[in-house]
């Protein structure tokens, strides 16, 4: 269940190594189980230097893939997870989990107690799961707050004596980091009760909950016959829980309005002690029918000191908050494009932004616009080759606006127009970026009246709603699009 | 080396990171451990120098102190160190408790004998039960984080030498259920998981039982000599085992563990009260109790796995990696006795739901599409260890996680693999032909990847995602005709719209040849030699055509390599046409490439060209089909060199020389034949590879026989019966010999090769011959004529040959019948044998008793006498 060695690594495209060693940490013990558990298939950890080239090799972090190399060009050289087998001196180190985020490459090289040879199936080794743990715990404490360069740096800085705290000998004890750095300032605190893992102290002062249910609506619109257009609402419930007391109890329900959507695919937090079978089942794989359970969705948990994600869901609402078409047509030397979109009724009028991104991609700079909007403002990127609309905070009475025109483009230059792999010709989209707070598309809601919460003293619970748009495609239903198998079902 | 200075040290360490072999083969790195030790104890260098100098000694110890004295010597110094800090907070008491258990372990000395050893157990089990310790242990707001750094030092030792804390169970077991303040929870209860787990391990394999292991509260901290039994006997059980998984069942072997009803009970309790405060845990703590209990329990007689159940509810609910994970590895373990039917069904949504979640990150997404396709099924019916679509994941199920464009590389392979799985399905069903059948589905996707990998100028990432989704349908729908079918003309259509993907494509033929290779090498074949010759990706055709160029269409690519030849003007192209020339030699060529290699010879500008087609025309018109494909193939030996002409003239070496190679046949003296004028070895011939134009030679060392002749065979070939060989000999003295043989033959493969054959032995007997048989009646006067004839000149001797239960008459009619001139059975028997060149050697075997018969002998060659003697003591036992 223990991991030999830890790596972040910066990516650093156009640099002589590609990378940067941001941070490593070896664990000589479990080296030493390695060696008596692999065998003969033992493979000592290399030195970062080698580590950093053969890795950044083996994700394609390398810039030069000018030529084909069998080595990693191949076709059989197939990697269906983040798991792989490094070349080092002449061996395979296996296996090594590692995945891009932000710019750093995070990599750990769980122990895996039996042989290599032949390579056991990535389920049966436990260090696997603790492995990814360990790195998305690290991804979450460096970009928690998601602020500077000098941030990170310092954040780095205190990796050393974090892992000492929550991974000492490779065993990871805690993935929660923040947590490990609270208990360090804790520690003097004694502790009359039986103390959970997860909570390094106790809060002092007033009580408060706050709750907030945040929808991310996706969609993807082709205007056709044969394609179904999709939208899916995904929806993460954050929780802040100020309450004095080592194990306050707390329940909190989400409700649906008598028309709003079930939740589906409910993800919770592992500090809820029990849960609804109802909640357990409801999913989005099984065709949905009316009796499906619409809450209320009680979730009884014992919160953590920090704010903590309580738990996820999707929904399948019955129509997209924007219905819109997209049409553009080449016409000798200009594109002729035609936008309409329509704000569904059932929807609250009142964004904090709204805007449609119309990018060209595969062209030259936009030499020339000419359009029309009955609605908002049209501003052009000539360099970057790209229109934003410009919707403002509400949509008009008709709830319907356009936009029509034709763009010129000048001669292409690879350096400074964006380049895509999707929209090739006609193919192209334009992407929605909205927001709107104090609603969410479901309905849900949290009542302040339903948060239960067993603990001294009477909380002041705040509440906070809000819908953003993400991955909020239209497509160009003059030419062919990118579908998925679900738009296919007709 | 002095004392050195906080910024020194800070230079030294990073020194050190940056490379520990470099520093540690530098001489500064001599001192580096021995610095180490002596700084720590500098009231000069600030905490936070030592704990970055610790934690230096926490990952490399065995650098700072390579053999196992040092390591004891550094575990003593640390913990000198340790007890000699003065008694106020310090950040230094956890990492010197860290490191010094690292230098044990690592070190190897941690053990009976080892002084530090002795030192630290005791010391951490006496933190770890929150005992006071008395002076040097600080402030009592450094109790619990020390206690908790013990049980992890404990755990690691534990982990590191199994058995260790066996005889501390019921201590551990006591600490975690005491009231009030208590030891922290979660460490002790991981100890305690892990040293239950390994004790029952131990004595399942020593067949011994718990022995009250689990109530026995002695070994009180301090108190008492540690107790090593059960490391002692475990310390040989650190060795490969994946306990959890049903792969492993057999290993397992606690069933041989049978717990007494009370023992059984103890265990019970004591796994569900670790159960019963796990949620006490961190989620990555939770799921290594689980994975701990669950080897622990697993086949355990008596042990009920349904203590689990009220924590799988709660687990199922949530999204972290490691609990579902653990779930898995229960089910695992325990299969049907944990998870019913509907429970199965549960958890495969659950994980289904997972593995496209969009509040997941991708990497977990991938790790659970692998889970769905490896899940453990209670009733599995596909071979172990491949990876398959589990019975009750219907199609319908699996919508959301088929690929699609959008997806990244890694993800689409993923999806596309399970896409994959359900189309073999979907064919094996029925032929629908719907447009949303998942053939149907897959087919657009691919041409979707084919569209983005044409793409000019693209990155060469998107053309091999491309080919590697080829290679993956190729591989899972082999014979599946409607696919495989439109994704070959797909391919096709690809290197017409970017012939510099040629590698790619040479590549993707080399690795699907059985299910693709012959159909794509078609098409492509045909979209090259349909192009005219001096297209600008020229290059790229004659790579494509080195490697699908045969004998079918030659004509078409002889038309295309003739256009293409005027346009070749420098080296590099010149090469890779006649690299598609020594393609079609191989392949068998006609009398349109000899035509055409004449005209390179002419025709080419650089001379190294030109030589090479007068080459390539001389083999085409000299050397026969086969040998020449085995001139032309790939050298055996290793190019040391990427040069083509020293690849290639290896290549020739190989096939014009004659190569020393295994023997492909075995020889054996087949039995005497006694007859003609000369003695004649008759050879038995066993034939293990086919062997053309064989030629065997003989040879006897020293000159004892006239040279000998060499025997040819056309052909010989395994499984059909091969006739004797016969070898006449010419003995000049008559005395036994050694042949040395060696083979010279054709392989099947056109090599001539060479083979020294094992030695075969002539026998004295083998060269005996008869004299012509007299008239009867005047037998008896012949052989006297004989006998008289050998004195003075030769030597008459008498000898005793021993007879076995056989008798004389058996004997003589076995070993010397031929040479028989009278008999008188079964008593007696007068013998003449003409030894070659000309001696002779007569005997008189008369009188014959019950064990052996006197013989009376004479030749006219006194030097066959040992033989002889040696010749006839030899035939009762060779018999």
């Amino acid at each position: 269940m223990a991991q030999r060695a830890v790596w972040l690594i910066s990516h650093e495209p156009g640099t002589p190594l590609g990378g940067t060693v941001r941070f490593s940490r070896r664990y000589p013990t479990v080296e030493k189980r390695a060696k008596v558990f692999n065998g003969t298939s033992y493979v000592p950890i290399p030195e970062d230097g080698p580590f950093l080239k053969s890795l950044l090799f083996e994700l394609r972090l390398l810039d030069e893939d000018r030529d084909f190399m069998e080595s990693r060009d191949s076709c059989s050289r197939i990697n269906k997870t983040s798991v792989y087998g490094l070349k080092v001196g002449g061996e395979e180190l296996w296996p090594v989990v590692a995945f891009l985020k932000n710019g750093i490459v995070y990599a750990c090289v769980p122990l895996v107690e039996q042989t290599l040879s032949p390579r056991p199936a990535l389920i049966s080794i436990s260090a696997i799961s603790q492995g990814f743990e360990l790195l998305f715990g690290i991804q979450d404490f460096l970009y928690s707050s998601q602020k500077i360069d000098t941030e990170l740096n310092t954040k780095l800085s205190q990796l050393p004596d974090l892992l000492l705290q929550a991974c000492p000998f490779g065993t990871l004890l805690d993935a929660n980091l923040q947590n490990s750095l609270d208990s360090i300032s804790f520690a003097s605190v004694t502790h009359p009760q039986k103390q959970p893992a997860w909570k390094a102290g106790t809060y002092k002062g007033k009580p408060q909950v706050s709750i907030s249910i945040t929808e991310k609506v996706k969609s993807m619109q082709y205007d056709k016959q044969d394609i179904a257009d999709t939208w899916q609402v995904v929806g993460t419930v954050t929780c802040k829980c100020d309450l004095e007391g080592i194990m306050p109890n707390v329940t909190i329900s989400l409700s649906l309005p008598t028309n709003g959507s079930p939740l589906q695919d409910i993800l919770v937090h592992p500090c809820v002690t029990s849960l609804d079978s109802a909640i357990l089942t409801s999913s989005s794989i099984d065709a949905m029918d009316d009796s499906a359970f619409s809450g209320p969705y009680k979730f009884p948990f014992t919160p953590p000191l920090e704010s903590f994600n309580l738990c996820y869901y999707t929904s399948q609402v019955p129509v997209p908050p924007i219905l819109g078409f997209y049409q553009m047509k080449e016409e000798e030397v200009q594109l002729k494009i035609t936008v309409n979109l329509k704000l569904h009724e059932s929807v609250k009028n009142n964004f904090e932004f709204c805007e449609a991104h119309i990018p060209f991609y595969n062209r030259g700079p936009i030499t020339h616009v000419e359009y029309k909007v009955s609605f908002g403002q049209l501003e052009v990127f000539r360099e970057k080759s790209l229109l934003i609309w410009i919707i403002g905070q509400k949509f008009p009475k008709s709830m319907e606006i356009s936009l029509s025109g034709t763009v010129t483009f000048g001669a292409k230059s690879h350096e400074k127009q964006p380049f895509d792999h999707i929209c090739i010709g006609g193919t192209a989209y334009l992407k929605l970026h909205f927001r709107i707070l104090d609603y969410t598309l479901t309905g849900c809601y949290a009542d302040q009246h339903s948060v239960q919460v067993f603990a001294s003293g009477k909380p002041k619970i705040n509440t906070h709603r809000k819908l953003i748009s993400s991955d909020y495609y239209i497509w160009n239903s003059k030419a062919p699009a990118p579908v998925t198998y679900g738009s296919l079902l007709l | 080396m002095g004392l050195l200075s906080r910024e020194a040290w800070a230079q030294r360490l990073g020194a050190f990171r940056a490379s520990p072999s470099a520093y540690m083969a530098a001489p500064e790195g001599e001192d580096l451990g021995r610095d180490l030790l002596s700084d720590l104890r500098s009231e000069k260098l600030s905490e936070q120098t030592k704990v970055s100098m610790l934690a230096l000694s926490l990952e490399y110890p065995a650098q700072l102190w390579p053999d196992a004295p040092a390591a004891e010597a550094a575990a003593t110094s640390l913990l000198d160190t340790l007890v000699l800090l003065p008694p106020r907070p310090s950040a230094l008491r956890r990492p010197l408790l860290l490191a010094a258990t690292t230098a044990l372990v690592t070190g190897g000395v941690l053990g009976p004998t080892s002084g530090a050893s002795l030192r630290l157990l005791p010391l951490l089990l006496g933190l770890a039960s929150g005992g006071d310790l008395g002076r040097g242990f600080g402030p009592s707001s450094e109790q619990r984080p020390l206690q908790a750094t013990a049980c992890e030092c404990l755990r690691e030792l534990e982990s590191c030498k199994p058995g260790l804390l066996g005889g501390s169970l019921g201590l551990l077991r006591g600490l975690l259920g005491q009231e009030g303040p208590v030891a922290p929870v979660q460490p002790l209860s991981l100890l305690l998981a892990l040293a239950l787990r390994n004790t029952l391990v131990i004595q399942a394999r020593a067949r011994a039982s718990l022995q009250g292991l689990l109530t026995v509260r002695a070994s009180p901290p301090g108190g008492g000599p540690w107790n090593w039994t059960l490391a002692q006997e475990g310390e040989a059980h650190l060795q490969p085992q994946a306990p959890s998984w049903p792969a492993a069942e057999e290993e397992c072997g606690l069933s041989a563990l049978e717990p007494s009803p009370e023992e059984a009970r103890e265990l019970r309790a004591a796994v569900a009260q670790l159960l019963d405060t796990s949620y006490l845990l961190t989620p990555v703590a939770q799921a290594q109790l689980l994975w701990l209990l669950g080897w622990a329990l697993r086949g355990l007689r008596g042990q009920p796995p349904v203590l689990f159940k009220p924590q799988l509810v709660r687990l199922l609910g949530t999204a972290q990696l490691t609990l579902l994970h653990a779930v898995l590895a229960l089910k695992a373990a325990f299969g049907e006795a944990l998870f019913t039917a509907q429970d199965e069904a549960l958890l495969l949504r659950r994980l289904t739901l997972a593995a496209q979640h969009p509040a997941l990150p991708l990497p977990a997404h991938l790790f659970y599409l692998h889970c769905l396709l490896s899940f453990p099924e209670n009733c599995p019916l596909g071979p172990v260890g491949e990876e398959a679509a589990p019975l009750l994941l219907e199609p319908q199920l699996c919508r959301g996680l088929l690929p699609n464009l959008l997806h990244d590389p890694m993800a689409l392979l993923a999806r596309l693999h399970l896409l994959c799985l359900l189309c073999a399905e979907d064919e094996q069903k029925e032929e629908k032909g719907q447009a949303q059948s998942p053939c149907h589905y897959l087919q657009e996707l691919l041409a979707g990847l084919q569209q983005r990998a044409a793409l000019t100028g693209g990155p060469r990432a998107l053309a091999t995602l491309c080919f590697q989704a080829s290679y993956l349908v190729a591989h899972c729908l082999a014979g599946h005709h409607t696919v495989l079918a439109p994704l070959t003309h797909g391919l096709a259509q690809l290197y017409r719209a970017r012939p510099a993907l040629a590698p790619h494509f040479v590549d993707l033929l080399d690795r699907v040849a059985p299910e693709l290779g012959e159909p794509l090498r078609v098409v492509l074949r045909q979209e090259v030699v349909s192009r005219p010759g001096g297209d600008e990706a020229l290059r790229w055709h004659l790579q494509m055509l080195a490697k699908v160029a045969d004998r079918d269409a030659q004509s078409a690519t002889l038309g295309f390599l003739q256009a293409a030849a005027a346009h070749c003007t420098d080296w590099g192209l010149q090469q890779a046409l006649l690299r598609v020339c020594r393609a079609l030699l191989r392949a068998g060529g006609g009398g349109g490439l000899a035509d055409l290699l004449q005209a390179l010879a002419r025709q080419l500008e650089d001379p190294d060209g030109r030589d090479h087609a007068r080459l390539y025309y001389v083999l085409l018109s000299h050397l026969s089909g086969p040998k020449l494909g085995v001139a032309l193939g790939p050298s055996l030996a290793a190019p040391a060199l990427t040069s083509s002409l020293v690849a290639e003239n290896q290549g020739f070496a190989t096939a014009l020389m004659v190569q020393e190679a295994p023997a492909p046949i075995r020889l054996s003296v087949g039995p005497r034949r006694a007859e003609g004028p000369v003695p004649v070895l008759q050879l038995q011939v066993e034939v293990l590879e086919p062997v053309y134009s064989l030629e065997l030679r003989f040879r006897v060392e020293g000159q004892l026989y006239a040279p000998l002749g060499a025997v040819h065979v056309p052909c010989l070939c395994p499984g059909r019966p091969a006739r004797p060989l016969l070898l006449p000999l010419q003995p000049r003295r008559p005395a036994p010999a050694q042949l040395d043989i060696r083979a010279l033959y054709t392989k099947s493969t056109g090599l001539t090769c060479y083979t020294h054959l094992p030695p075969l032995p002539v026998k004295f007997a083998d060269l005996f011959l008869p004299f012509p048989k007299a008239p009867e009646g005047a037998r008896l006067g012949f052989f006297e004529e004989l006998w008289d004839s050998c004195l003075p000149k030769g030597t008459e001797s008498r000898l005793w040959c021993p007879l076995g239960p056989q008798g004389l008459e058996a004997l003589v009619s076995r070993h010397l019948e031929p040479f028989v001139v009278v008999a008188r059975p079964p008593t007696s028997y007068h013998i003449a044998i003409r030894l070659p060149p000309d001696s002779k050697l007569l005997l008189r075997l008369e009188a014959a008793q019950a064990d052996g018969v006197p013989v009376v002998l004479r030749t006219d060659d006194w030097a066959v006498l040992p033989l002889v003697g040696d010749y006839l003591r030899g035939l009762s036992a060779a018999v």
